[in-house]
Protein backbone atom coordinates (compact mmCIF):
# COMPACT_ATOMS: atom_id res chain seq x y z
CA UNK A 1 0.00 0.00 0.00
CA UNK A 2 1.58 3.47 -0.72
CA UNK A 3 1.80 5.89 1.94
CA UNK A 4 0.77 9.12 0.76
CA UNK A 5 1.24 10.93 3.58
CA UNK A 6 5.00 10.61 3.80
CA UNK A 7 5.63 10.35 0.10
CA UNK A 8 6.99 13.32 -2.01
CA UNK A 9 5.71 14.57 -5.27
CA UNK A 10 8.92 13.56 -6.65
CA UNK A 11 9.08 9.79 -4.91
CA UNK A 12 5.22 9.68 -6.09
CA UNK A 13 6.30 10.10 -9.61
CA UNK A 14 8.98 7.53 -9.20
CA UNK A 15 6.41 5.07 -8.22
CA UNK A 16 4.10 5.38 -11.01
CA UNK A 17 6.69 5.66 -13.68
CA UNK A 18 8.22 2.57 -12.03
CA UNK A 19 4.89 1.20 -11.34
CA UNK A 20 5.14 0.44 -7.67
CA UNK A 21 1.74 1.35 -7.74
CA UNK A 22 -0.60 2.64 -9.97
CA UNK A 23 -2.18 6.31 -10.23
CA UNK A 24 -5.70 4.80 -9.89
CA UNK A 25 -4.13 3.54 -6.08
CA UNK A 26 -2.05 6.94 -5.63
CA UNK A 27 -6.02 8.77 -5.80
CA UNK A 28 -7.28 6.24 -3.49
CA UNK A 29 -4.84 6.83 -0.65
CA UNK A 30 -5.61 10.86 -0.89
CA UNK A 31 -8.83 9.94 -0.74
CA UNK A 32 -8.57 7.85 2.10
CA UNK A 33 -6.77 10.99 4.04
CA UNK A 34 -9.25 13.01 3.39
CA UNK A 35 -11.93 10.72 4.71
CA UNK A 36 -9.93 10.75 7.90
CA UNK A 37 -9.35 13.92 8.25
CA UNK A 38 -11.78 16.79 6.32
CA UNK A 39 -14.58 16.33 9.03
CA UNK A 40 -11.66 17.90 11.31
CA UNK A 41 -9.74 19.67 9.35
CA UNK A 42 -11.90 21.12 6.65
CA UNK A 43 -8.75 21.65 4.08
CA UNK A 44 -11.25 21.85 1.43
CA UNK A 45 -14.50 23.47 0.42
CA UNK A 46 -15.08 21.19 -2.45
CA UNK A 47 -13.47 17.15 -2.79
CA UNK A 48 -13.86 15.85 -6.76
CA UNK A 49 -13.42 12.27 -6.16
CA UNK A 50 -15.70 10.68 -8.96
CA UNK A 51 -13.42 13.59 -11.15
CA UNK A 52 -10.29 12.40 -9.67
CA UNK A 53 -10.68 8.90 -10.06
CA UNK A 54 -11.13 9.27 -13.86
CA UNK A 55 -8.23 11.29 -14.66
CA UNK A 56 -6.23 8.61 -12.67
CA UNK A 57 -7.20 6.22 -14.66
CA UNK A 58 -6.51 7.98 -17.72
CA UNK A 59 -2.86 8.98 -16.27
CA UNK A 60 -2.27 4.98 -16.03
CA UNK A 61 -3.37 4.03 -19.61
CA UNK A 62 -1.25 6.51 -21.24
CA UNK A 63 1.90 4.64 -18.34
CA UNK A 64 0.78 1.68 -19.88
CA UNK A 65 1.50 2.55 -23.43
CA UNK A 66 4.55 4.49 -21.90
CA UNK A 67 2.97 8.09 -22.97
CA UNK A 68 3.70 9.40 -19.52
CA UNK A 69 3.11 13.06 -19.83
CA UNK A 70 5.88 14.05 -17.15
CA UNK A 71 6.47 14.55 -13.66
CA UNK A 72 3.16 15.96 -12.67
CA UNK A 73 1.20 13.16 -14.87
CA UNK A 74 -1.20 11.53 -11.93
CA UNK A 75 0.09 13.38 -9.11
CA UNK A 76 -3.27 14.76 -6.50
CA UNK A 77 -2.82 18.60 -6.83
CA UNK A 78 -5.51 20.60 -4.97
CA UNK A 79 -6.64 24.33 -5.81
CA UNK A 80 -7.07 26.96 -3.89
CA UNK A 81 -10.55 28.13 -4.21
CA UNK A 82 -9.97 31.55 -5.52
CA UNK A 83 -9.49 30.38 -8.76
CA UNK A 84 -11.08 29.31 -11.83
CA UNK A 85 -11.72 25.04 -12.92
CA UNK A 86 -14.16 25.58 -15.19
CA UNK A 87 -17.38 23.95 -14.77
CA UNK A 88 -16.73 23.91 -10.73
CA UNK A 89 -17.50 26.77 -8.10
CA UNK A 90 -15.14 29.26 -7.21
CA UNK A 91 -16.39 30.59 -3.68
CA UNK A 92 -13.38 32.38 -2.63
CA UNK A 93 -15.45 31.60 0.62
CA UNK A 94 -17.39 33.98 0.06
CA UNK A 95 -21.22 34.21 0.55
CA UNK A 96 -21.08 36.19 -2.38
CA UNK A 97 -19.79 33.79 -5.07
CA UNK A 98 -21.73 30.73 -3.32
CA UNK A 99 -23.53 29.73 -6.79
CA UNK A 100 -21.09 30.98 -8.87
CA UNK A 101 -19.71 28.81 -11.58
CA UNK A 102 -16.43 28.95 -13.27
CA UNK A 103 -17.46 29.83 -17.23
CA UNK A 104 -13.36 29.03 -18.08
CA UNK A 105 -10.09 27.39 -16.89
CA UNK A 106 -7.39 30.07 -15.14
CA UNK A 107 -4.04 29.78 -17.15
CA UNK A 108 -2.23 27.96 -14.68
CA UNK A 109 -5.13 25.04 -14.18
CA UNK A 110 -4.66 25.37 -18.20
CA UNK A 111 -0.99 24.18 -17.77
CA UNK A 112 -1.61 21.62 -15.33
CA UNK A 113 -4.05 19.67 -17.26
CA UNK A 114 -2.02 19.44 -19.91
CA UNK A 115 0.34 17.85 -17.92
CA UNK A 116 -2.07 15.24 -16.53
CA UNK A 117 -2.53 16.63 -13.24
CA UNK A 118 -5.19 15.15 -11.02
CA UNK A 119 -7.37 17.74 -9.45
CA UNK A 120 -8.66 16.37 -6.00
CA UNK A 121 -10.34 19.36 -5.04
CA UNK A 122 -11.05 23.29 -3.73
CA UNK A 123 -9.32 24.34 -0.80
CA UNK A 124 -10.38 26.92 2.13
CA UNK A 125 -9.03 30.39 2.27
CA UNK A 126 -9.87 33.79 3.90
CA UNK A 127 -12.81 34.92 2.17
CA UNK A 128 -11.31 36.51 -0.55
CA UNK A 129 -7.94 35.76 0.31
CA UNK A 130 -8.06 38.41 3.10
CA UNK A 131 -6.92 37.40 6.26
CA UNK A 132 -3.94 35.47 7.94
CA UNK A 133 -5.90 32.63 9.41
CA UNK A 134 -8.77 31.12 7.69
CA UNK A 135 -11.07 32.02 10.47
CA UNK A 136 -12.67 34.80 7.64
CA UNK A 137 -14.28 32.15 5.46
CA UNK A 138 -17.74 32.54 5.06
CA UNK A 139 -18.03 28.50 4.93
CA UNK A 140 -15.89 27.90 8.96
CA UNK A 141 -12.30 28.02 8.98
CA UNK A 142 -9.45 25.20 8.61
CA UNK A 143 -7.68 23.54 11.26
CA UNK A 144 -4.04 22.83 11.60
CA UNK A 145 -2.74 19.03 10.98
CA UNK A 146 -0.29 19.51 13.90
CA UNK A 147 -3.07 20.85 16.29
CA UNK A 148 -6.70 21.29 15.29
CA UNK A 149 -7.06 24.40 18.13
CA UNK A 150 -4.20 25.80 16.26
CA UNK A 151 -4.96 27.93 13.27
CA UNK A 152 -3.56 27.01 9.63
CA UNK A 153 -2.18 30.00 8.75
CA UNK A 154 -3.97 32.51 5.90
CA UNK A 155 -5.30 33.29 3.57
CA UNK A 156 -4.26 29.67 1.79
CA UNK A 157 -4.80 27.61 5.34
CA UNK A 158 -6.47 25.02 3.32
CA UNK A 159 -3.72 24.18 0.76
CA UNK A 160 -1.57 24.54 3.33
CA UNK A 161 -3.65 21.62 5.01
CA UNK A 162 -4.46 19.52 2.52
CA UNK A 163 -0.13 19.19 1.71
CA UNK A 164 0.67 18.61 5.55
CA UNK A 165 -1.71 16.02 5.92
CA UNK A 166 -1.02 14.31 2.83
CA UNK A 167 -4.46 14.43 0.94
CA UNK A 168 -2.61 16.47 -1.84
CA UNK A 169 1.31 16.10 -2.78
CA UNK A 170 0.74 19.50 -3.95
CA UNK A 171 -1.40 22.45 -3.88
CA UNK A 172 -1.96 26.06 -4.95
CA UNK A 173 -2.34 28.83 -3.55
CA UNK A 174 -2.16 32.52 -4.08
CA UNK A 175 0.37 35.39 -2.02
CA UNK A 176 -0.34 38.82 -1.79
CA UNK A 177 0.90 39.55 2.01
CA UNK A 178 2.12 36.06 2.82
CA UNK A 179 -0.85 33.80 1.98
CA UNK A 180 1.67 30.79 0.56
CA UNK A 181 4.86 31.16 2.82
CA UNK A 182 3.01 31.88 6.35
CA UNK A 183 0.00 28.93 6.16
CA UNK A 184 3.03 27.21 4.97
CA UNK A 185 5.40 27.84 7.78
CA UNK A 186 1.88 27.25 10.25
CA UNK A 187 1.85 23.82 8.64
CA UNK A 188 5.13 22.60 8.35
CA UNK A 189 5.22 22.21 4.79
CA UNK A 190 7.25 24.25 1.42
CA UNK A 191 5.52 27.02 0.27
CA UNK A 192 6.64 29.33 -2.55
CA UNK A 193 5.72 32.60 -3.57
CA UNK A 194 7.46 33.50 -7.39
CA UNK A 195 8.76 36.69 -8.98
CA UNK A 196 5.82 38.84 -9.57
CA UNK A 197 4.96 38.74 -13.31
CA UNK A 198 6.29 35.10 -13.77
CA UNK A 199 2.87 33.11 -13.21
CA UNK A 200 -0.53 34.09 -15.15
CA UNK A 201 -2.77 35.57 -12.62
CA UNK A 202 -5.39 35.23 -15.23
CA UNK A 203 -8.37 33.11 -13.90
CA UNK A 204 -7.65 34.11 -10.43
CA UNK A 205 -9.81 36.22 -8.44
CA UNK A 206 -8.11 39.19 -7.90
CA UNK A 207 -7.42 41.05 -4.63
CA UNK A 208 -4.70 43.27 -4.71
CA UNK A 209 -3.28 43.04 -8.83
CA UNK A 210 0.12 44.88 -7.93
CA UNK A 211 0.86 42.54 -4.84
CA UNK A 212 -1.41 38.34 -5.55
CA UNK A 213 1.18 36.46 -7.23
CA UNK A 214 -0.07 32.14 -7.15
CA UNK A 215 2.63 30.11 -6.20
CA UNK A 216 2.71 26.57 -4.94
CA UNK A 217 2.53 24.26 -1.67
CA UNK A 218 4.54 21.09 -1.51
CA UNK A 219 6.56 18.75 1.06
CA UNK A 220 9.65 19.57 -0.67
CA UNK A 221 11.89 22.44 -2.36
CA UNK A 222 12.38 20.17 -5.18
CA UNK A 223 8.37 19.61 -5.55
CA UNK A 224 7.57 22.98 -5.64
CA UNK A 225 9.97 23.81 -8.50
CA UNK A 226 8.29 20.67 -10.37
CA UNK A 227 5.10 22.41 -9.71
CA UNK A 228 6.20 26.13 -10.05
CA UNK A 229 7.98 25.44 -13.92
CA UNK A 230 4.60 23.89 -14.73
CA UNK A 231 2.72 26.67 -14.13
CA UNK A 232 4.79 30.13 -14.76
CA UNK A 233 5.75 31.32 -18.24
CA UNK A 234 4.33 35.15 -20.26
CA UNK A 235 0.69 34.67 -20.91
CA UNK A 236 -0.90 37.30 -23.36
CA UNK A 237 -4.23 37.24 -20.57
CA UNK A 238 -2.24 39.04 -17.87
CA UNK A 239 -1.20 42.36 -18.90
CA UNK A 240 1.57 42.16 -15.94
CA UNK A 241 3.06 38.73 -16.92
CA UNK A 242 6.66 38.95 -18.04
CA UNK A 243 8.93 37.62 -20.50
CA UNK A 244 12.37 38.16 -18.92
CA UNK A 245 14.68 35.14 -18.19
CA UNK A 246 15.46 33.39 -15.36
CA UNK A 247 18.99 34.81 -13.69
CA UNK A 248 21.14 32.54 -11.83
CA UNK A 249 22.85 32.86 -8.31
CA UNK A 250 25.63 30.52 -6.31
CA UNK A 251 23.52 27.79 -5.02
CA UNK A 252 25.76 25.63 -3.22
CA UNK A 253 28.55 26.75 -0.62
CA UNK A 254 29.61 29.88 -2.15
CA UNK A 255 26.43 31.51 -2.01
CA UNK A 256 26.02 34.59 0.46
CA UNK A 257 23.54 35.13 2.39
CA UNK A 258 22.37 38.26 4.52
CA UNK A 259 20.53 38.25 7.82
CA UNK A 260 17.90 40.54 7.86
CA UNK A 261 18.19 42.89 11.11
CA UNK A 262 15.10 44.44 11.24
CA UNK A 263 13.33 40.90 10.66
CA UNK A 264 15.43 39.51 14.19
CA UNK A 265 13.89 42.20 16.25
CA UNK A 266 11.10 43.37 17.99
CA UNK A 267 7.73 41.82 17.13
CA UNK A 268 9.43 38.38 16.98
CA UNK A 269 9.12 35.37 19.10
CA UNK A 270 12.60 34.60 20.88
CA UNK A 271 12.29 30.75 19.53
CA UNK A 272 11.82 31.72 16.33
CA UNK A 273 14.77 33.76 15.99
CA UNK A 274 16.61 31.09 17.40
CA UNK A 275 15.25 28.95 15.32
CA UNK A 276 16.72 30.89 12.73
CA UNK A 277 19.62 31.34 14.48
CA UNK A 278 20.13 27.35 14.16
CA UNK A 279 19.73 27.27 10.32
CA UNK A 280 22.61 30.11 10.05
CA UNK A 281 25.03 28.45 12.08
CA UNK A 282 24.51 25.20 9.45
CA UNK A 283 25.15 27.72 6.77
CA UNK A 284 28.00 29.16 8.61
CA UNK A 285 29.60 25.41 9.14
CA UNK A 286 29.23 24.87 5.72
CA UNK A 287 31.76 27.87 5.06
CA UNK A 288 29.15 30.40 3.86
CA UNK A 289 29.88 34.35 3.98
CA UNK A 290 26.59 35.05 6.86
CA UNK A 291 26.06 39.32 7.08
CA UNK A 292 23.60 41.14 8.82
CA UNK A 293 21.83 43.17 6.46
CA UNK A 294 19.50 46.66 6.93
CA UNK A 295 16.33 47.38 5.45
CA UNK A 296 14.87 49.97 7.29
CA UNK A 297 11.88 50.28 5.47
CA UNK A 298 10.95 47.10 6.09
CA UNK A 299 9.25 48.39 9.57
CA UNK A 300 6.94 50.41 7.51
CA UNK A 301 5.72 47.39 5.64
CA UNK A 302 2.61 46.83 7.03
CA UNK A 303 1.44 50.40 6.95
CA UNK A 304 2.34 50.39 3.18
CA UNK A 305 0.60 47.51 2.43
CA UNK A 306 -2.48 47.97 4.25
CA UNK A 307 -2.98 51.13 2.54
CA UNK A 308 -2.06 49.66 -0.90
CA UNK A 309 -3.74 46.59 -0.35
CA UNK A 310 -7.34 47.75 0.25
CA UNK A 311 -6.91 50.53 -2.15
CA UNK A 312 -6.50 47.90 -5.05
CA UNK A 313 -8.81 45.75 -3.21
CA UNK A 314 -11.54 48.38 -3.23
CA UNK A 315 -11.73 48.64 -7.27
CA UNK A 316 -11.51 45.28 -7.74
CA UNK A 317 -14.06 43.94 -5.93
CA UNK A 318 -16.44 46.63 -7.12
CA UNK A 319 -17.40 44.26 -10.00
CA UNK A 320 -19.42 42.12 -7.31
CA UNK A 321 -22.47 44.50 -7.67
CA UNK A 322 -25.78 41.44 -8.01
CA UNK A 323 -25.63 42.71 -11.80
CA UNK A 324 -24.05 40.01 -13.94
CA UNK A 325 -23.14 36.59 -10.91
CA UNK A 326 -23.06 36.04 -7.62
CA UNK A 327 -25.34 36.77 -5.18
CA UNK A 328 -28.17 39.31 -5.51
CA UNK A 329 -30.36 40.88 -2.75
CA UNK A 330 -33.51 42.98 -4.30
CA UNK A 331 -33.90 46.15 -4.07
CA UNK A 332 -35.70 49.32 -5.19
CA UNK A 333 -33.13 50.75 -7.66
CA UNK A 334 -30.13 49.35 -8.88
CA UNK A 335 -28.40 50.93 -5.94
CA UNK A 336 -29.88 49.90 -3.37
CA UNK A 337 -29.79 46.32 -4.45
CA UNK A 338 -25.56 46.22 -4.94
CA UNK A 339 -25.34 47.85 -1.95
CA UNK A 340 -27.71 45.57 0.03
CA UNK A 341 -26.10 42.58 -1.83
CA UNK A 342 -22.74 43.79 -0.64
CA UNK A 343 -23.88 44.22 2.87
CA UNK A 344 -25.02 40.84 3.05
CA UNK A 345 -22.54 38.82 0.25
CA UNK A 346 -19.13 40.37 2.35
CA UNK A 347 -17.67 39.18 5.68
CA UNK A 348 -16.33 41.77 8.02
CA UNK A 349 -12.90 41.57 7.18
CA UNK A 350 -13.83 41.91 3.27
CA UNK A 351 -16.01 45.18 4.13
CA UNK A 352 -13.02 46.76 6.52
CA UNK A 353 -10.54 46.89 3.54
CA UNK A 354 -13.46 47.78 0.90
CA UNK A 355 -13.81 50.99 3.11
CA UNK A 356 -10.06 51.32 3.92
CA UNK A 357 -9.32 51.22 0.82
CA UNK A 358 -12.37 53.39 -0.48
CA UNK A 359 -11.38 56.16 2.00
CA UNK A 360 -7.73 55.99 0.69
CA UNK A 361 -8.63 56.69 -2.58
CA UNK A 362 -11.37 59.36 -1.79
CA UNK A 363 -10.72 63.02 -3.17
CA UNK A 364 -8.44 64.42 -0.70
CA UNK A 365 -6.83 61.59 0.56
CA UNK A 366 -5.09 59.95 -2.72
CA UNK A 367 -1.82 61.27 -2.36
CA UNK A 368 -1.36 61.37 1.75
CA UNK A 369 -2.18 57.88 1.54
CA UNK A 370 -2.65 55.93 -1.68
CA UNK A 371 0.46 58.13 -3.25
CA UNK A 372 2.90 58.16 -0.50
CA UNK A 373 2.40 54.15 -0.01
CA UNK A 374 3.26 53.81 -3.73
CA UNK A 375 6.57 56.02 -3.34
CA UNK A 376 7.41 54.33 0.03
CA UNK A 377 7.26 50.85 -1.94
CA UNK A 378 9.43 52.13 -4.09
CA UNK A 379 12.10 53.18 -1.15
CA UNK A 380 11.28 49.28 -0.14
CA UNK A 381 12.20 48.04 -3.48
CA UNK A 382 15.62 50.06 -4.09
CA UNK A 383 16.81 49.16 -0.51
CA UNK A 384 16.38 45.37 -1.69
CA UNK A 385 18.31 46.21 -4.35
CA UNK A 386 21.08 47.47 -2.82
CA UNK A 387 21.47 44.91 -0.34
CA UNK A 388 21.32 42.40 -3.08
CA UNK A 389 24.26 43.93 -4.61
CA UNK A 390 26.16 42.17 -1.57
CA UNK A 391 24.24 39.39 -0.74
CA UNK A 392 22.87 36.44 -3.35
CA UNK A 393 19.60 35.07 -0.22
CA UNK A 394 18.12 36.84 2.94
CA UNK A 395 17.15 34.90 5.12
CA UNK A 396 14.46 35.35 8.19
CA UNK A 397 11.66 33.97 9.94
CA UNK A 398 8.56 33.19 7.94
CA UNK A 399 6.56 34.30 10.80
CA UNK A 400 6.76 36.10 14.30
CA UNK A 401 5.69 33.13 16.03
CA UNK A 402 4.57 29.13 15.70
CA UNK A 403 0.78 28.87 14.51
CA UNK A 404 -1.62 30.84 17.10
CA UNK A 405 -5.16 29.39 18.53
CA UNK A 406 -8.58 30.36 17.13
CA UNK A 407 -9.79 33.23 18.50
CA UNK A 408 -5.93 34.59 19.33
CA UNK A 409 -5.83 37.91 17.19
CA UNK A 410 -9.89 38.79 16.29
CA UNK A 411 -10.62 41.31 18.61
CA UNK A 412 -7.84 43.91 16.93
CA UNK A 413 -7.47 43.51 12.99
CA UNK A 414 -3.95 45.29 13.87
CA UNK A 415 -2.81 42.52 15.39
CA UNK A 416 -3.65 39.92 12.87
CA UNK A 417 -2.16 42.19 9.74
CA UNK A 418 1.32 41.46 12.40
CA UNK A 419 1.67 38.05 11.60
CA UNK A 420 2.45 39.08 7.94
CA UNK A 421 5.16 41.16 9.39
CA UNK A 422 7.80 39.23 7.37
CA UNK A 423 6.25 38.27 4.34
CA UNK A 424 5.20 41.22 3.66
CA UNK A 425 8.16 42.97 2.40
CA UNK A 426 8.62 40.63 -0.42
CA UNK A 427 5.43 41.10 -2.30
CA UNK A 428 6.10 45.06 -2.55
CA UNK A 429 9.18 44.23 -3.87
CA UNK A 430 7.85 41.58 -6.29
CA UNK A 431 11.05 39.38 -5.04
CA UNK A 432 10.57 35.64 -4.75
CA UNK A 433 10.47 34.23 -1.21
CA UNK A 434 10.22 30.40 0.46
CA UNK A 435 9.00 29.27 3.40
CA UNK A 436 10.55 25.66 4.72
CA UNK A 437 10.40 23.86 7.75
CA UNK A 438 13.56 23.28 9.94
CA UNK A 439 11.63 21.67 13.18
CA UNK A 440 8.98 21.62 15.95
CA UNK A 441 8.76 23.78 18.96
CA UNK A 442 7.52 22.80 22.68
CA UNK A 443 4.22 22.29 21.78
CA UNK A 444 4.96 20.54 18.77
CA UNK A 445 3.89 22.98 16.42
CA UNK A 446 6.57 24.02 13.13
CA UNK A 447 8.75 26.48 12.68
CA UNK A 448 10.51 27.69 9.51
CA UNK A 449 12.78 29.92 7.83
CA UNK A 450 12.21 32.38 5.11
CA UNK A 451 14.45 32.55 1.94
CA UNK A 452 14.43 35.54 -0.44
CA UNK A 453 16.22 36.61 -3.76
CA UNK A 454 16.30 38.84 -5.93
CA UNK A 455 13.72 39.38 -9.07
CA UNK A 456 14.07 36.53 -11.57
CA UNK A 457 16.30 34.12 -9.46
CA UNK A 458 13.09 31.91 -8.73
CA UNK A 459 14.99 28.56 -9.97
CA UNK A 460 18.31 29.16 -7.64
CA UNK A 461 16.52 30.21 -4.73
CA UNK A 462 14.42 26.60 -4.94
CA UNK A 463 17.70 24.88 -5.51
CA UNK A 464 19.44 26.82 -2.36
CA UNK A 465 16.68 25.84 -0.26
CA UNK A 466 16.93 21.99 -1.51
CA UNK A 467 20.40 22.66 -0.33
CA UNK A 468 19.13 24.04 2.99
CA UNK A 469 16.73 21.73 3.80
CA UNK A 470 19.13 18.87 3.45
CA UNK A 471 21.46 20.35 6.07
CA UNK A 472 18.39 21.20 7.86
CA UNK A 473 16.77 17.60 7.49
CA UNK A 474 13.41 17.54 8.88
CA UNK A 475 11.28 15.65 7.89
CA UNK A 476 8.13 14.84 10.05
CA UNK A 477 4.69 15.27 9.06
CA UNK A 478 1.40 15.10 11.40
CA UNK A 479 0.40 11.66 12.29
CA UNK A 480 -2.78 11.56 13.36
CA UNK A 481 -5.02 11.22 10.36
CA UNK A 482 -2.98 8.19 8.94
CA UNK A 483 -5.52 5.30 10.68
CA UNK A 484 -7.98 3.42 7.98
CA UNK A 485 -11.59 5.17 8.56
CA UNK B 1 -8.54 58.78 12.97
CA UNK B 2 -8.61 62.39 10.37
CA UNK B 3 -11.45 64.54 12.01
CA UNK B 4 -13.54 64.49 9.01
CA UNK B 5 -14.10 60.64 8.70
CA UNK B 6 -17.67 59.90 7.67
CA UNK B 7 -17.75 56.16 7.79
CA UNK B 8 -21.59 56.80 5.86
CA UNK B 9 -19.93 59.07 3.36
CA UNK B 10 -17.31 56.57 2.77
CA UNK B 11 -19.93 53.29 2.86
CA UNK B 12 -21.70 54.69 0.37
CA UNK B 13 -18.96 55.27 -2.02
CA UNK B 14 -18.17 51.74 -1.62
CA UNK B 15 -21.70 51.24 -2.14
CA UNK B 16 -22.22 48.78 0.90
CA UNK B 17 -24.83 49.05 2.88
CA UNK B 18 -23.86 49.44 6.94
CA UNK B 19 -25.98 48.84 10.36
CA UNK B 20 -25.70 51.25 13.30
CA UNK B 21 -23.46 48.15 15.05
CA UNK B 22 -21.57 47.80 12.02
CA UNK B 23 -20.94 51.89 11.16
CA UNK B 24 -19.68 51.98 15.00
CA UNK B 25 -17.73 48.88 14.76
CA UNK B 26 -15.75 49.26 11.26
CA UNK B 27 -15.60 53.24 12.71
CA UNK B 28 -13.14 51.49 15.44
CA UNK B 29 -11.02 49.73 13.72
CA UNK B 30 -10.60 51.57 10.59
CA UNK B 31 -9.52 54.17 13.11
CA UNK B 32 -6.61 51.60 14.78
CA UNK B 33 -5.60 50.82 11.15
CA UNK B 34 -5.16 54.56 10.10
CA UNK B 35 -3.40 55.53 13.39
CA UNK B 36 -0.53 52.55 12.80
CA UNK B 37 -0.53 53.81 8.40
CA UNK B 38 -0.12 57.17 9.55
CA UNK B 39 3.69 56.20 10.62
CA UNK B 40 4.40 56.92 6.42
CA UNK B 41 3.46 60.21 7.20
CA UNK B 42 6.58 60.97 8.89
CA UNK B 43 8.46 59.99 5.53
CA UNK B 44 10.64 62.85 3.33
CA UNK B 45 9.86 60.49 0.13
CA UNK B 46 8.44 63.36 -2.07
CA UNK B 47 10.87 62.93 -4.75
CA UNK B 48 10.27 59.13 -4.95
CA UNK B 49 8.59 57.72 -7.79
CA UNK B 50 5.33 55.91 -7.34
CA UNK B 51 5.62 51.94 -7.95
CA UNK B 52 2.85 50.57 -10.00
CA UNK B 53 4.57 47.16 -11.26
CA UNK B 54 6.98 45.98 -8.78
CA UNK B 55 10.05 45.25 -11.61
CA UNK B 56 9.55 48.58 -13.21
CA UNK B 57 7.98 47.05 -16.11
CA UNK B 58 5.51 48.36 -18.52
CA UNK B 59 2.57 46.25 -18.84
CA UNK B 60 1.83 45.15 -22.51
CA UNK B 61 -1.23 44.86 -23.74
CA UNK B 62 -2.12 42.20 -26.21
CA UNK B 63 -2.74 43.18 -30.16
CA UNK B 64 -5.98 44.49 -31.06
CA UNK B 65 -7.92 41.43 -32.67
CA UNK B 66 -10.60 39.00 -32.05
CA UNK B 67 -9.99 36.26 -30.33
CA UNK B 68 -12.19 32.98 -28.66
CA UNK B 69 -14.10 34.10 -25.90
CA UNK B 70 -16.82 33.22 -23.89
CA UNK B 71 -20.17 32.57 -26.32
CA UNK B 72 -23.25 34.68 -25.16
CA UNK B 73 -24.50 31.70 -23.14
CA UNK B 74 -22.16 30.69 -21.00
CA UNK B 75 -21.67 34.63 -20.58
CA UNK B 76 -25.16 34.56 -19.61
CA UNK B 77 -24.76 31.70 -16.98
CA UNK B 78 -24.10 33.19 -13.70
CA UNK B 79 -26.88 35.97 -13.98
CA UNK B 80 -28.82 36.48 -11.09
CA UNK B 81 -31.53 37.71 -13.47
CA UNK B 82 -32.08 37.36 -16.82
CA UNK B 83 -34.74 38.72 -19.52
CA UNK B 84 -34.27 38.34 -23.72
CA UNK B 85 -30.17 37.77 -23.57
CA UNK B 86 -29.81 40.27 -21.53
CA UNK B 87 -29.10 41.46 -17.75
CA UNK B 88 -32.04 42.41 -16.39
CA UNK B 89 -31.64 45.12 -13.15
CA UNK B 90 -34.17 47.44 -11.05
CA UNK B 91 -34.60 50.97 -12.33
CA UNK B 92 -31.68 53.38 -11.55
CA UNK B 93 -34.18 55.69 -9.98
CA UNK B 94 -37.19 55.48 -8.06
Amino acid sequence: MVDISNLTLKEAHEGLKNKSFTALELIEESFKVAANSESVLHAHLLLMQDEAVADAKETDKRISKGKMLGELDGIPISIKDNMNLKGYGTTCSSKILANYVSPYDATVISKLKEKGTVFIGKTNLDEFAMGSSTENSAYGPSKNPWDPDCVPGGSSGGSAAAVSVGTALGSLGSDTGGSIRQPASFCGVVGFKPTYGTVSRYGLIAFASSLDQIGPFAKTAEDTKIIYEAISGYDTRDSTSIKLNQRELPEGQSAKVGVLKELMGEGIADDVKSEVEKVIKLLEKEGHEITEVSLPMTKMAISIYYLIAPAECSANLARFDGVRYGLRVDGKTSYEMTEKTRAEGFGDEVKRRILLGTYALSAGYYDAYYGQALKARNQVINEFKNVFKKVDYLISPTTPSTAFKFGEKTSNPLEMYMSDLCTIPANLAGIPAISIPTGLDKQGMPYSVQLMSPELTDISLLNFSSYVEKLVDFQDTPTKWRKDP
Amino acid sequence: MPKDFDIQAIAKLALIELNSEEESKLSEDLGIILEHVDALSTLSIDDSDMTIHPLGIELELREDTVQDGLDHKESMRNAPDEKDGFFQVPPSMD
